[in-house]
């Protein structure tokens, strides 16, 4: 017993050894390292039945493919992108747009119009819709859902239900045959192949094959072929289970090419990156001239206006290999909980009760964080959800050390206005539909190039305008850029009292015969007369140009036709640049032209009489005005409408011209009044009068005044340089706003130390009037200086150390440092505090207000000190009251008067003892 | 008694004071920038000596002479230096139990392989005169010093076999020339190195006589540098060391950018995190050879084909295939400024890989060490099948195989020249060797970015430099 007890035990010892070392042993084996890091596994693909794709031979069903393994039914729920806007389409709309998505929301680019159920005339059906948008549209949704939420195949074909109805181009209507051409659900291997052949998928939804767009996705990667007889899948991609081969076919996250597929331009490879202008293929760039791409601006294929100093990259954040899905991120992605987390209790920093990976690759919410556009409205909910500058950088810090008054300029300026300074690639200005090219298009016009192509062109590229920006999260409303982009349009009432934009097809019909312009309008529009229309002849810039195409428009059968025009801004919030880049030189802004007020092109020609509008319903507002220069059309922003006043930019012209009316007014009376004098003492001899050497003015006092008098000089002038940098580009406007701080930090304490002074020394007495006769003895010193001083009269005030201040005198200096020297101190204060007090620039107007009373009282400080001056020269001699203030000791005159008063004054101080 | 200055003055300089001190505390700053060209060395205005030398010289020792009577002391530094020795100083490397000393003097490399016994042509870049294959060089002999391949007017001076002034030169021109070092004294060799323009260096040659700003931004750009702005020189000691010539190396005996570079901040604090792993070199060198090819392969094995063409980019009977390549991004290792290794005549080859010349020494652990750019030049050159060293032929001469085309009188030279034992059996092995690049600096708007390196197009290979993947997902080194 005890020895087979000791044999097993032995046994069991080598067992666990010979495992131990075993597993010791296997250890350290390295990790293969040529096995490609595929997360995806192999998958079958299944068609719309559930066989796999490799016996059926069918098309390949993403949702039943992706399905096997993710809720594709919630992903499609989840995706605004699929949805495009169908589950708030309202037939009933009092504007064009029937939704706030691509599937109703009227584009004036694209123009044509979607038509709701039984309007008069069928413009777009939903599959016409399909085919002109495919480019931009992922499946799933209106692609194969209908308005009313049955699936499309199931709707009874009728011509006169635009989602199975289909304009002919001779003008008539036929019916659609959804199931013949399928219907297209959400395309994932759009977004989740490196390589998704976009190209033959687009090609299909042109065609109208709309069941074989998704398979033709997967063209020309081995995966599937097409022949005359339908899909060819080729086994090779397969293994023996019958799964596409990962390495084949491999699925990855989103990257930024693969956003760029329906958004715009994105270039990652190091060849030269070439664009067309305003391509609309890539509506993103067209529409805003942003490209994403890390590749120098100088190394791209664009003929760029001073293209050598371009040295950095288009995009900042492509640079340093940020991807859209870093901002742009699915919300319930766990990576992601961070930004998920703030809507937690608040004594909670994080809270571990998140999805966990395998939760969330199953139902990955494909509603995508998105930000605040003007242009895009699907998703209203999902505003501003994604991730901003200030997710991740700090202000404070990264502006520290340079920008003065940071948090001033964060409170009215987006971080884009001065990060995104210039556009490089050309972006539509204008869309003109009231015209028709040759090939019914509209008459289109492109900032940023001189000409249309890029390569040979010369590309200026463009700086947008900037506009009003308000925050749906924080509500704050900031300048940011936008490029505007302006259309014109006809507009018609039809039968059931619905304004609807011409169709395309009555716009051509009204232009074109057989192909070429009519004779009446080629006459009227063809203004060179040489038979054809150039771009320039194209618009109707006159009355009788407008009525000739209503008239032809009105034969068509369309009532109570007119031009409308809108003006759309888009968002611009790519192609940062970094700190050296951007925008740093303060005279930018703070100067006479700003680029806060910069003005932008809306059309360079237009409908006569036709002032477009801004579009309404958006988180921007244009508060400046649409002006009309030789038939062109700007919009000039108006930054004094937005509560704003930028230093060295805005001014109050009365004020001004008031204060250097009174300036100048000083300057000529005192003048006047001096040659009067100089005159007057050389026709008469001068009566020398005695004198006596007074010690009038205490050492503390002079101090107290030189140094008040040298800061009120310095700063009047630093004060004028920031008021008027467009006179004084010598000057630092930076430097210059720091001195006049520091000035005028040193003139209040200054003046709240003598202050204290004259109280503890009882000099405040000076500044006080006896009021008994003071008003008499105003008028007697006002008598003297009008008429006395010119007869060599003697002051009527005689000058003490005990009294320095004639009446005049005493209220002057009471007004000057007891009312203006405050509020000029009160106003300065609170234009530097509105930076970290905010709530100051809603007292009294805030910063509109205070800046013009500071310049204001500016001006009267100026004033003051030519009188003051030129008064000072009024004493027994034109030096003697300066001589007093330098070295306290005063020639005083030694009169009658005089005597008798200070005996007075020796008496009652007797008396007082 | 009248004061010299009324106490007023007092006051108004109070004021003055109270003004201006505040407001220069509170100014903003700009900050001051160091200049880098501030740290240029100066340059004295050479002596013309014309007038000063005269007389008829018909050796290069006259001419030594000459100089010599004035420069006492100028031999003798120049005898210190390894321009003079050919030969480091000593090293102890652990795989060797005598310190070693490492040099064109007495070792290989993997282009024309050896200068020993080949001295007829080598020499015509050793700075001294008659150093021939059968005697022991002196080494002492002051008159011996080559004073003109420094000194003189390249277009009045050329170097010959042994070292001897080349023939037809006017050698009273070519002393009357002398001035200081130009980049054409330096260029001839170093920028020919290897036997022709651009062949050993990457980063050097014969494009750098005539620079443009984007070649080079230091030599092409408006302050027109010199080699010797850089290669700062006190007594004929010049500053850099050659990394294949040595094991280790002092870094205080090294060029660096921090000469003049003292602040290497570039406000960005993401690009300024880089320097703790990545030299300047790095980024702003992002490309080799740019205007003139380099040889980046060299196979011996294919030499003395009979019929073949020539041609200077592909084929010579007399040394092998090549190939030359042009701007071409460098290859990344992490380096510390020494070797690892550095092949000894008599070590080891490996037979079924490669066999380094020189493998520079770091690593991802190696907190001295950074991410640097080098020129790999790969080979494949002879070696000895039974002894398992390399070989070091005889090439130059009437018995070099460049005349006889016989591999076996090119080895059995080498064993009567250099002492270096043959065994009849010869294969071919292939050598790698690595050279540091440093030259055609690229100005910042030119230099790497992010993108470069980082990210799916990036030029890094991570995973061999000790990443477990892209530091920008998975951090740098700790």
């Amino acid at each position: 017993m005890k020895r087979y007890t000791l044999l097993t035990l032995i046994g069991l010892t080598i067992l666990a050894l010979a495992i131990g070392i075993g597993t010791a042993l296997a250890a350290p084996t390295p990790a293969p390292t040529t096995q490609a890091s595929v997360l995806h596994p192999n998958f079958i693909l299944l068609d719309a039945n559930g066989a796999n794709v490799l016996e059926s031979g069918n098309t390949v069903s993403t949702m039943q493919t992706c399905g096997q393994c993710h809720d594709t039914t919630f992903i499609a729920e989840h995706a605004f992108h699929s949805d495009l806007g169908l589950n708030v389409y309202d037939a009933n709309a009092e504007s064009f747009n029937t939704s706030n998505g691509l599937f109703g929301e009227w584009d004036p680019i694209t123009y044509r119009f979607l038509s709701p159920a039984n309007d008069e005339r069928l413009d777009l059906g939903t599959a016409e819709w399909l085919m002109l948008n495919g480019a931009r549209v992922v499946g799933g949704g209106p692609a194969t859902t209908s308005r009313g939420g049955e699936a499309l195949a199931d709707l009874p074909a009728s011509k006169s239900n635009p989602e199975t109805a289909i304009l002919n181009e001779d003008g008539s209507v036929s019916t659609w045959d959804w199931e013949k051409s399928g219907t297209m659900e959400m395309n994932c291997f759009l977004c989740h192949l490196e390589s998704p052949n976009n190209e033959a998928r687009v090609k299909a939804i042109q065609a109208g094959e709309f069941g074989n767009a998704n398979t033709a996705t997967l063209l020309g990667l081995n995966v599937v072929g097409k022949n005359s007889e339908g899909w060819s899948w080729n086994a090779d991609a397969f293994n023996e289970l019958g799964e596409i081969k990962s390495e084949i076919l491999r699925i990855q996250d989103p990257t930024n090419s693969n956003c760029a597929a329906c958004h715009g331009e994105v270039h990652a490879d190091a060849t030269p990156l070439t664009i067309d202008a305003c391509d609309f293929d890539y509506p993103q760039t067209a529409t805003t001239g942003q490209v994403i791409s890390a590749q120098r601006i100088n190394q791209s294929g664009l003929n760029l206006a001073g293209k050598n100093d371009l040295t950095r990259p288009w995009d900042i954040h492509a640079q340093r290999q940020l991807e859209c899905t870093d901002c742009h991120f699915a919300p319930n992605n766990p990576a992601h909980v961070l930004e998920a987390q703030e809507s937690n209790p608040s004594h909670l920093l994080y809270d571990p009760r998140k999805l966990e990976i395998d939760e969330y690759l199953e139902r990955p919410d494909h509603n995508f964080a998105r930000g605040a556009s003007a242009q895009f409205n699907v998703a209203p909910e999902l505003k501003s959800t994604m991730r901003r500058c200030e997710s991740c950088h700090d202000t404070n810090k990264s502006h520290a050390g340079w920008l003065p008054y940071n948090d001033r300029h964060m409170q009215v300026i987006a971080c884009e206005t001065c990060h995104v300074p210039q556009m490089y690639a050309p972006a539509y200005s204008t869309i003109d539909w009231t015209v028709v090219r040759i090939d019914g298009s509209a008459r289109t016009e492109c900032r940023g190039i001189e000409g249309s192509d890029t390569a040979t062109d010369l590309v200026t590229g463009y700086q947008a305008v900037l506009m009003q920006r308000t925050d749906i999260v924080d509500g704050k409303t900031l300048f940011a850029p936008y490029n505007l982009i302006t259309s014109f349009y006809w507009v018609y009432e039809d039968a059931n009292g619905s304004q609807r934009p011409v169709r395309q097809a009555d716009l051509e019909a009204a232009y074109l015969t057989n192909g070429k312009y009519s004779a009446d309008v080629l006459s009227a529009l063809d203004e060179n007369g040489d038979g054809k229309l150039s771009e320039d002849e194209l618009t109707l810039d006159t009355e009788s140009k407008q009525q000739l195409i209503a008239g032809k428009l009105e034969a068509l059968g369309l009532s109570n036709v007119r031009i409308e025009g809108q003006v759309q801004p888009y968002s611009i919030n790519h192609n940062v640049v970094d700190s050296k880049s951007a925008t740093r030189d303060c005279a930018a802004c703070h100067n006479a032209e700003s680029r806060v007020t910069a003005p932008i092109l809306l059309a360079s020609s237009a409908p006569a009489g036709v002032t477009p509008e801004f579009v309404s319903d958006v988180n921007v507002t244009a508060t400046g005005s649409i002006v009309n220069e030789g038939g062109a059309l700007y919009y000039n922003p108006v930054n004094e409408n937005d509560k704003t006043y930028i230093f060295g930019h805005n001014r109050v012209p009365w004020i001004d011209w008031g204060g250097a009316l009174l300036f100048v007014g000083t300057l000529m009376g005192v003048a006047g009044h001096a040659t009067i004098r100089f005159v007057v003492a050389r026709r008469r001899n001068r009566q020398t009068t005695a004198t006596k050497p007074v010690y009038m003015y205490e050492a503390y006092e002079r101090f107290w005044h030189w140094l008040q008098t040298v800061a009120i000089v310095i700063l009047l002038t630093t004060g004028l340089i920031i008021h008027r940098p467009d006179l004084f580009g010598a000057f630092s406007f930076r430097n210059i706003v720091t001195v006049h701080n520091v000035l005028a930090a040193l003139l209040a304490i200054n003046a709240l130390v003598s202050i204290l002074w004259h109280v503890i020394s009882g000099e405040i007495q000076q500044y006080i009037p006896h009021p008994y006769g003071f008003i008499d003895q105003m008028i007697a010193q006002a008598k003297y200086y009008i008429q006395g001083i010119f007869n060599q009269e003697p002051h009527p005030f005689h000058k003490s150390k005990q009294r320095k201040f004639n009446p005049l005198q005493m209220v002057t200096y009471i007004g000057l440092l007891g009312v203006l020297l405050p509020l000029q101190g009160l106003t300065g204060m609170m234009m530097w505090l509105v930076q970290k007090v905010p709530a100051i620039q809603d007292w009294f107007g805030g910063l509109p207000f205070l800046a013009p009373m500071h310049t204001l009282m500016a001006w009267l400080f100026a004033s003051f000190i030519v009188a003051h001056v030129y008064l000072t020269t009024t004493g027994a001699t034109p030096l003697e009251a300066m001589r007093g203030m330098i070295t306290g000791w005063e020639e005083v005159e030694v009169s009658e008067h005089d005597s008798e008063v200070r005996k007075k004054e020796a008496k009652k101080e007797s008396k007082k003892k | 008694m009248k004061q010299r200055f009324p106490t007023w003055t007092l006051g108004l300089i109070g004021i003055i004071l109270l003004i201006l001190i505040p407001v220069f505390y509170f100014l903003p700053r700009s900050e001051a920038k160091n200049n880098p060209a501030g740290y240029l060395p100066a340059k004295a205005v050479h002596v013309d000596h014309t007038d000063i030398i005269n007389g008829e010289f018909t050796t290069g020792q006259e001419v030594t002479r000459a100089c010599l009577e004035c420069h006492e002391d100028a031999a003798a530094q120049v005898m210190a230096t390894t321009h003079w020795t050919w030969e480091s100083k000593e090293f102890d490397v652990p795989w060797r139990d005598e310190p070693v000393t490492i040099g064109k003097a007495n070792q290989i490399n993997n282009f024309c392989i050896s200068s020993q016994g080949n001295q007829k042509r080598c020499m015509t870049c050793h700075v001294g005169y008659g150093w021939e294959e059968y005697e022991e060089y002196d080494y002492t002999v002051q008159e011996n010093v080559d004073c003109l391949a420094c000194h003189a007017d390249m277009s009045a001076y050329a170097k010959g076999e042994y070292g001897e002034p080349a023939e037809g030169v006017d050698l009273l021109a070519a002393a009357q020339s002398v001035r200081a070092p130009s980049r054409d004294n330096c260029g001839t060799c170093h920028f020919d190195g290897g036997g022709g323009n651009g062949v050993k260096h990457g980063d050097l040659d014969e494009s750098l006589y005539f620079p443009s700003e984007s070649l080079d931004v230091h030599m092409g750009g408006k302050l027109d540098m010199l080699c010797t702005d850089c290669h700062w020189t006190e007594n004929h000691q010049i500053l850099g060391r050659m990394l294949t010539d040595n094991y280790t190396i002092d870094p205080q005996e090294q060029v660096s950018c921090e000469q003049c570079h003292v602040d290497q901040q570039h406000g960005d604090e993401r690009i300024d995190i880089h320097l703790a792993a990545v030299a300047c070199q790095t980024c702003h060198i992002p490309a080799l050879a740019l205007e003139d090819p380099t040889k980046t392969y060299w196979d011996w094995s294919q030499a003395g084909q009979e019929g073949r063409e020539d041609d200077h980019f592909t084929y010579l009977k007399i040394k092998g295939e090549f190939t030359y390549d042009k701007n071409f991004a460098p290859t990344y290792l992490w380096f510390n400024g020494n070797n690892e290794y550095r092949y000894l005549l008599g070590d080891p080859v490996n037979e079924n890989g490669v066999t380094y010349i020189n493998k520079p020494a770091g690593s991802i652990t190696d907190q001295n060490a950074k991410i640097f750019p080098f020129k790999l030049h790969v080979a494949k050159q002879p070696y000895d099948t039974n002894y398992n060293y390399l070989l070091a032929p005889i090439t130059a001469g009437e018995d070099g195989y460049w005349t006889t085309f016989d591999w076996e009188s090119g080895f059995q030279l080498a064993q009567e020249r250099m002492g270096l034992p043959y065994s009849g059996q010869y294969g071919f092995a292939t050598t790698y060797m690595y050279w540091p690049t440093t030259h055609m600096v690229q100005s910042a708007d030119k230099a790497l970015q992010c993108d470069s390196c980082h990210g799916k197009e990036g030029r890094m290979d991570w995973e061999a430099l000790g990443y477990p993947g892209d530091p920008i997902e998975w951090g740098g080194r700790k």
